[in-house]
């Protein structure tokens, strides 16, 4: 009789809306394409859904290039559905994206001075992989209605935010803050997972992989 | 009083008429005349059923509506004009259609001679048509007054042939151009196309499913109504042939001979010996809808409230005809200022009013209204093949499910909202120089990834490139031939000269390098190579 309980209870702690402490969320996700990051990441990879925020201290230490094996992969998904970029700082380079595999027909590019609304409507929309934003400012209640619609669209949310919001707290599923690695030869960044359902305490080194050449 | 017209319509005296004996019967015996060589038995079943509907008087019925109260007349556009039709004063006095102008003006000197207006009567003839195409597909316009229907294939939908008749008879009548008209378009019914025209022009009530009733019924019917040449006419009223009857009656070979073989086809058909094929009216509808509101309205929520039962009557419109539209158009009427103008522009055709009402909202919310909107009207661009899709059984995002739908949606939703150009796709372009090495293009709808897109390796760069690329190159500070970017700049590779575009004016000879700043955030850098030799940041790799 015990036992049976006790299963019971276990089947319904393993169901992916429960989740415990420190314990490793079962929640859906896919690999980042870097070995370290895979093994820190609860789940051992960037969730299928949900919203991810990237804190950086400033632009170009390298917070595109954590995502583009993850972009080369959910571009070439099949059915396809869009990446899609909310006003980003700049343009993206086509012949370098393309260069690290990711299939250029199925970016979409949105410039608007309404980010936040752009983000939302992608994510909620069914049809995106993936929405990058990059938002000047975002009220907590803000990135809760982006969680919400990222896992009503069934579409990873990514988040690109200044270093200086790491102190808020925020209802996204997952926060990362990436550090440049100053001074070394090599092309990387540290990251530390500020807040995760039980990933990695201890900063995680990458590399940058070089264009596929 | 004009339902009972209405029900009446269809000659229900003609009890043999009813639908259940439409089946294929045994050919009759040959008749004896022109069809009728001995080995030619009737292929005549009733495979095809023809509605036709004449319009008697129409140039009458669609001249501009005038005050005069003349006797009217119509001439036709002939140099030597004649009279086409005659209004009942004018006929009361004596005019009679095929009179020359002279003639008619000796009859009643008081007529108001109009010439007839082509244009209208081809707009009406085409209203009718429009009004009949719900009833089936194959409908074509008999120029210039005669309509013909096949519905062989709609009997079942309309629930019986003189259902069907009923509701195509109140339909077409419920026109504004007969209302208050004592001309009404004739309709009959008959197993062949001509057969029905020929007995709808001469008035003849003609209600036949069985083609073995078909010679009786033409028997009596003008020969005129076919619409031969005059001088063709003329001989056979110099022969003695006035009815069908007489027609068919002749030799074939003698007919044949002195006719021609066109005019016996003509025959043929009217038989249903041979084919009659008819070209499929292509229509080129839109759907125009407007309301006045009651009050003056300027919150944009009442105004789409106000909008609502036109996008259903839109809604309803394409579904009828299983199509979409990709363009709609919204005309803002107000009391003083200029009507405000606002189009929507879609990726797919679409005919939901839930969607294009929630598209609307996105473009209602840019537009400022001088002042409060009196009247709307809606107006949508053509019509367009609207695959029917079904739902899917996933829900969006489920593996499985094929996001068909949601993708151009996305687009469609953020540019009514932003603007065509604030949502684009990229692309490369086969070139040197970084800023022209990629191009806006229009996002992608395949729903397999095109192999020129797929990122393959060898056409990547054999040298790095970044991420990003600037808008414009952003001049650097520079010190002692070193740039500045904060702090010093490390070069940490290059250089890599590009030197390209020396035939289109935008000439440029750069030296590229990677740099690194103190913070650790790495910059694509160049430095010209001649002139100024000034140092430019170009791309940050992200």
């Amino acid at each position: 009789m015990h036992e049976a309980h006790e299963k019971q209870l276990e089947e319904l702690l393993a169901h992916p809306s429960v989740w415990r402490g420190r314990s490793r969320a079962a929640v859906e996700t896919f690999p980042t394409g870097f070995a370290a990051l895979d093994a820190g990441l609860p789940g051992g990879g960037w969730p299928r859904s949900g919203l991810v925020e990237i804190l950086t201290p400033h632009p170009g230490v390298g917070e595109l290039y954590l995502l583009l094996p993850a972009l080369a992969a959910l571009s070439r998904l099949l059915p396809a559905r869009w990446c899609t970029w909310v006003s980003p700082p700049h343009e993206p380079f086509a012949p370098a994206l393309a260069a690290h595999g990711v299939a250029l027909d199925r970016m979409l590019i949105v410039r608007t001075h309404l980010p936040l609304w752009a983000h939302e409507q992608a994510l909620r929309s069914g049809a995106c992989e993936v929405a990058l934003a990059w938002l000047p400012r975002a009220s907590p209640r803000a990135v809760r209605r982006l969680q919400l619609a990222a896992e009503q669209g069934r579409a990873l949310g990514v988040l690109y935010r200044s270093q200086k919001f790491a102190g808020e707290a925020s209802p996204a599923m997952l926060r990362v803050l990436l550090e440049p690695l100053v001074g070394a030869g090599n092309h990387g960044a540290r990251l530390h997972l500020l807040k995760s359902r039980g990933g990695s305490r201890e900063p995680i080194d990458l590399t940058w992989a070089p264009a596929a050449a | 009083m004009r339902h009972a017209k209405t029900l009446s319509l269809f000659e229900p005296g003609d009890v043999s008429a009813a639908p259940s004996v439409l089946r294929v019967r045994p050919a009759p015996p040959p008749p004896t005349g022109p069809g009728s060589d001995n080995e030619a038995a009737l292929a005549l079943d009733p495979r095809e059923l023809w509605i036709a509907a004449h319009v008697p008087q129409l140039s009458l019925l669609s001249l501009p509506a005038g005050v005069s109260t003349a006797p009217l007349v119509v001439l036709d556009e002939a140099r030597n004009p004649r009279v086409m039709d005659a209004d009942a004063r004018a006929q009361a006095a004596g005019v009679r259609p095929g009179m020359t102008l002279g003639a008619a003006l000796a009859t009643a000197p008081d007529i108001n001679a109009r010439p007839r207006d082509t244009a209208r009567e081809l707009a009406l003839m085409q209203r009718l048509a429009g009004i009949a195409a719900a009833f089936t597909p194959q409908v074509s316009i008999e120029s210039p007054d005669g309509l013909l229907l096949e519905i062989k294939p709609s009997i079942r939908l309309f629930g019986g042939l003189k259902e069907l008749c009923r509701q195509l008879r109140a339909a077409c009548l419920a026109d504004a151009a007969f209302a208050g008209s004592a001309a009404q378009p004739h309709f009959t019914l008959a197993p062949t196309a001509l057969a029905a025209l020929a007995a709808a022009r001469a008035g003849a009530r003609c209600f036949i499913t069985d083609p073995r009733q078909l010679p009786a019924r033409l028997k009596l019917l003008p020969a005129r109504v076919l619409r031969w040449p005059e001088d063709a006419n003329a001989r056979l009223l110099a022969m003695g042939v006035r009815t069908l009857g007489d027609l068919l009656r002749l030799p074939r070979a003698g007919f044949a001979k002195r006719f021609g073989p066109a005019l016996l086809a003509d025959l043929d058909r009217l038989q249903g010996r041979s084919a009659d094929p008819r070209r499929r009216l292509a229509r080129r509808e839109r759907y125009t809808g407007r309301v006045d509101l009651d009050h003056e309205i300027e919150d944009h929520d009442r105004i789409l409230e106000a909008l609502r039962p036109l996008l259903d009557e839109l809604e309803q419109f394409l579904r009828r005809r299983q199509r979409g539209i990709t363009a709609l158009q919204c005309r803002f009427h107000h009391y003083r200022a200029a009507p405000t103008t606002c189009a929507l522009r879609l990726a797919a055709p679409e005919a939901s009013a839930t969607r294009l009402q929630s598209l609307l909202r996105e473009r209602l919310a840019n537009l400022q209204f001088p002042e409060p909107v009196r009247r709307c009207e809606l107006r949508g661009g053509a019509l367009t093949e609207r695959p029917l899709a079904s739902q899917s059984l996933w829900s969006p995002g489920e593996r499985g499910h094929a996001p068909a739908n949601e993708m151009p949606a996305l687009i469609e939703h953020l540019r009514a909202r932003l603007g065509a150009a604030a949502v684009y796709g990229i692309g490369r372009v086969a070139q040197h120089r970084p800023e022209n090495a990629w191009a806006v293009a229009e996002p992608a709808l395949a729903a397999v990834v095109s192999k020129a897109s797929a990122g393959d390796p060898a056409v990547g760069a054999p040298f790095r490139r970044p991420l990003w690329l600037l808008h414009a190159p952003q001049e650097l500070d520079s010190q002692r031939g070193r740039p500045r970017r904060g702090g010093a700049l490390e070069l940490l590779a290059g250089p890599e000269r590009i030197e390209s575009g020396w035939w289109d004016g935008a000439d440029v000879r750069r030296d590229y390098y990677v740099a690194r700043d103190g913070r650790g955030a790495r910059f694509w850098v160049y430095r010209e190579c001649v002139g100024t030799r000034k140092w430019y940041l170009h791309g940050i790799f992200g």
